[in-house]
């Protein structure tokens, strides 16, 4: 193993489920009442979860064939040294490939409502830099940093919600399943993809210490993360109902905006962007540290700290040459990213776990 | 990668051979290592060695039950209570029936003519010197190659005071001074065990400064003593003249802001670490002493909040919290708020703030550094000047950095609250160390918020964050027990408990866990008992 740290099962319960939280329900709402209208906050509920347990279900058994290596080591095992090394390299570009559009969607939040006049470059690179800090620091120290800062996030969000709640009228959810289901299902595809992102535990599994607890912590993930997304996007829709809900850049930001208690407790946006970038430099610790050992062990390097920089430049790069503008982002989270992420999450991971059935690969914990 | 390895790594160089770091004696070293029976060539000897050195009383007497001996008594003046030497050494020496008519010889003195205890028998110069600059008189006679080295030290320290640092309002009062042995005094007092283990070590060749590794042999981890050791061992140097050389030796991450390690003067709270598993590294001639390994949960512990109700201590607690954000953050966010984010700022005060700053030709940043730096300034003077000017200073202070820059239009009067506020909340953080690394940790967050506002103060802040994860304190998580998250132990963190609660010791430091009984709760005594008990007592009518 290229980090010698170690994580508890609640500290990868808590990495899994900032990796969603910290950027999902910014854009969640929109995406989501566009496609569900009323009903997406069933779409969080029931098809995203359903979706995500698979998600665990293929990761996990997966990576409990392999308990001490990261998915891109194992690969050339499984599946032969030529194809194991292709689908592991394809993993790593698509892993620095959505670590761009978070470090854009990141640096575009802040632009536009925070620093509107500071250039966009700076602040993705300032948030880049601290990621790297935190991922050539190894996942311990992620992990530790996250401990603290997740509580914190979850308190300030549930604060949030109770805030606004006395504004959340019923009528705004009926009628319910108006359409049937598919706007429903349709409405999921994007938030699915969101919290299927915790496919990442096929590289932070070998740092797991208490390797019984692995369902625990990832389930764990879906249904937390599950609840909490559901009250965020049922709060926004409840608040401004789904069609305005729709037409918003950044439903949360708007909804703290909303709030107001006794005319002294106002415009507490103030809030959603602390813990935004808070959450926001984890979720890119993570990444770029997943990304950078998924290269090392790809190209066979013994030290995945020297990959740290460059990824991260990459990145940058990649996310202003193609997302360079906040329509860009949501066309690509709300009509490719489903799709794509689907595949690399469900689909290769599942073909893999297949090969790996079949050809006898790895401890195998059913017998 | 091997260009980075050879960047990073270079191999240690052997070290050359140094006369006077080796020694500590430079070039006045005899030639030859063991005395002389010749008594003149030793006192020239001595003449050579301690060329230059007119403090030092080279003293020739007659010895002996018929004064026939010829011997010399050597001594710095400077260093030895001379009382002793008069009444415990010459007298005893020069009276001819002492010697109970045998021949003369240094067994002879030893065990039968001199009567103090701390006596030894040397035979070769090294030791010889060593022990004349220690406070001890060397006595050498004729015919014998050795001396006796009696030791008599000057009682050269001030006497036990109050902490200068770390003050309690409640709990007790006396604190470290610059004498060792005063010092394990102080312990020992606090824990009359033989589990109190003392280990000494001797640093710097030419001050040869003791060095106790100080810990309770069954609660330490067996490596951290270890740890130490080596780590103390590393140090060749010529001069340990305060306990911060010895930390800066000591620490986990050696370029890192925050070394792992906390100094104190105060026993209790030595004596509290101590039972924590820690251990203690005591420094002759500092009042301060380290404890390691350490966490911030720890620094931000005063005495006080053991000798305080749990209610009230939990409450302080959280104050002390939020100081120490305020201490480190609020100069920052007022900069960060003036120039980015006024649209956050309640409209009524913002009426007022932006009154106040009329006609203040300064960004919010110039002047929050500018006022910072002043503040920094006038601490560091309060501290340098006489105790006589002390009252110069405060009102130097407070009126023209205070009242007359804000009516001379230089800073707002926004800022100066800010400025006091911060100043506050910094002295209330209980570890002298902690608060030092607090106010410089300022500055860099000033920076951030006057350049990128909330969003760099945030990025800031995870920056510390992370960094803060990293640091390790002799292999303990300095952030512990927050991250990783201890559930048992932050029972003494951000809240204390009652006593009869803290029935653990920290599970990461101690070796053995339980501390006390855990049926400790007091309760009233039960319905029957309290019956039988008042019909047995006496009734006063």
């Amino acid at each position: 193993m290229l980090d010698k740290g170690r994580i508890s099962s609640l500290q990868l319960l808590f990495l899994l489920s900032m990796t969603e939280l910290a950027t999902a329900f910014l854009y969640v709402p929109t995406i989501t009442a566009k496609a569900a209208g009323p009903d997406g906050w069933i779409s969080l509920l029931v098809p995203v979860t359903v979706y995500a347990s698979l998600v665990v279900l293929v990761c996990v058994s997966l990576a409990r064939r392999y308990p001490f290596q990261v998915f891109t080591e194992y690969l050339p095992d499984v599946v032969g040294t030529i194809p194991g090394k292709l689908i592991a390299g394809i993993s790593t570009l698509v892993l620095i490939h959505i670590t761009s559009v978070m470090v854009v969607e990141g640096a575009q939040f802040i632009q536009t409502n925070f620093l509107t006049e500071t250039p966009v470059l700076v602040l993705q690179s300032v948030l880049a830099l601290v990621a790297v800090y935190g991922a050539s620091m190894g996942i311990e120290v992620i992990a530790r940093h996250n401990e603290m800062v997740f509580p914190i996030f979850l308190l300030s969000l549930t604060t949030l919600i109770l805030l606004v709640c006395k504004d959340i009228n019923l009528n705004n959810f009926r009628p319910m399943l108006e359409n049937g289901v598919v706007p429903v299902l349709k409405g999921a595809m994007t938030p699915a993809v969101w919290r299927g992102e915790l496919y990442i535990i096929l590289w932070l599994y070998p740092y797991l210490n208490q390797k019984k607890e692995d369902y625990q912590a990832a389930f764990g993930m879906v249904l937390l993360a599950g609840i909490v997304s559901t009250l965020v996007v049922a709060t926004t829709i409840g608040v401004f109902g789904d069609l305005y809900t729709a037409r918003l850049v950044y439903a949360a930001n708007t909804l703290a905006r909303y709030i107001s208690v006794a005319g002294i407790l106002e415009r507490l946006e103030l809030f959603i962007v602390i813990m935004w970038v808070a959450g926001l430099i984890v979720k890119l610790g993570i990444f770029f540290h997943t990304a950078s050992i998924a290269a090392a062990t790809t190209l066979n390097l013994k030290n995945y700290r020297i990959l740290v920089g460059p990824v991260a430049l990459t990145t940058i790069i990649i996310g202003n040459i193609f997302y360079g503008s906040y329509v860009q982002v949501v066309e690509f989270l709300s009509k490719v990213w489903p799709y794509y992420g689907g595949i690399i999450q469900l689909a290769i991971p599942g073909l893999v776990l297949l090969i790996a059935v079949l050809r006898k690969k790895g401890i195998n914990n059913e017998a | 990668m091997n260009i980075f390895r050879r960047f990073f790594n270079k191999k240690p160089q052997p070290r050359q051979p140094d006369s006077f770091l080796d020694t500590g004696n430079g070039t006045s070293y005899p030639d030859s290592p063991s005395l002389s029976r010749n008594l003149i060539r030793n006192r020239e000897t001595i003449r050579v060695v301690f060329e230059n050195c007119d403090d030092l009383i080279i003293h020739e007497v007659s010895l002996g039950p018929n004064h026939a001996t010829p011997a010399l008594i050597i001594y710095f003046s400077s260093i030895i209570k001379s009382e002793v030497l008069q009444t415990g050494l010459m007298s005893v020496l020069l009276n001819p029936q002492n010697y109970g008519g045998s021949n003369i010889s240094l067994d002879l003195l030893k065990n039968r003519v001199i009567p103090t205890g701390q006596v030894s028998e040397e035979r070769n110069w090294p030791a010889i010197i060593d022990g004349i600059c220690r406070a001890s008189v060397a006595l050498i006679i004729d015919g014998e190659d050795g001396a006796l080295l009696i030791n008599m030290p000057g009682e050269n320290h001030r006497a036990i005071s109050q902490p200068i640092t770390q003050s309690a309002a409640a709990g007790p009062a006396d604190a470290f001074n610059e004498d060792i042995n005063t010092n394990l005094a102080l312990l020992r007092k606090r824990l009359p065990t033989s589990n109190l283990a003392v280990e000494k070590f001797m640093i710097g060749s030419v001050t040869k400064t003791e060095v106790d590794i100080v810990y309770l042999r069954d609660l330490i981890h067996k490596e951290l003593a270890g740890e130490i050791k080596t780590r103390l061992d590393r140090i060749q140097t010529d001069g340990i003249l305060s306990a911060g050389q010895i930390e800066e030796q000591l620490q986990d991450s050696p370029y890192s802001l925050f070394s792992g390690i906390d100094s104190s003067e105060r026993p209790d709270k030595v004596a509290s670490a101590l039972l924590e598993g820690s251990a203690a590294v005591m420094t002759d001639g500092t009042p301060f002493v380290l404890l390691m390994p350490t966490t911030m949960a720890n620094q931000m512990t005063a005495s006080d909040d053991y000798a305080l109700r749990y209610w009230y201590a939990s409450f302080i607690r959280i104050i002390r919290w939020s100081a120490l954000f305020i201490a480190a953050l609020a100069p920052a966010i007022y900069v960060a708020l003036i120039s980015y984010h006024q649209e956050l700022i309640p409209p009524s005060l913002l009426v007022t703030v932006v009154a106040n700053r009329e006609g203040v030709p300064f960004p919010a940043f110039v002047e929050a550094f500018f006022m910072e730096l002043s503040f920094e300034t006038l601490r560091e003077a309060g501290i340098r000047l006489p105790k006589t000017f002390g009252q110069t200073i405060s009102i130097v202070g407070t009126i023209v950095v205070g009242q007359a820059a804000v009516s001379a239009g230089i800073v707002s009067s926004g800022m100066v609250v800010i400025v006091a506020l911060t100043a506050i909340a910094s002295y209330s953080i209980p570890s002298f160390t902690l608060s030092n690394n607090v106010r410089l940790l300022r500055f860099f967050f000033m920076i951030l918020g006057g350049f990128l506002g909330l969003f760099g103060i945030m990025a800031g802040v995870s920056l510390l964050s992370l960094h803060l994860c990293s640091v390790r304190s002799f292999g303990i998580p300095y952030m512990s027990p927050l991250a990783p998250l201890s559930l048992g132990d932050l029972k003494d963190t951000l809240i204390r408990v009652p006593n009869w609660m803290m029935n653990d010791r920290p599970r990461l430091t101690a070796y053995q866990t339980r501390r006390q009984s855990p049926n400790m709760k007091p309760h009233p005594p039960a319905p029957d008992d309290a019956s039988s008990k008042r019909k047995d007592k006496p009734d006063a009518g």
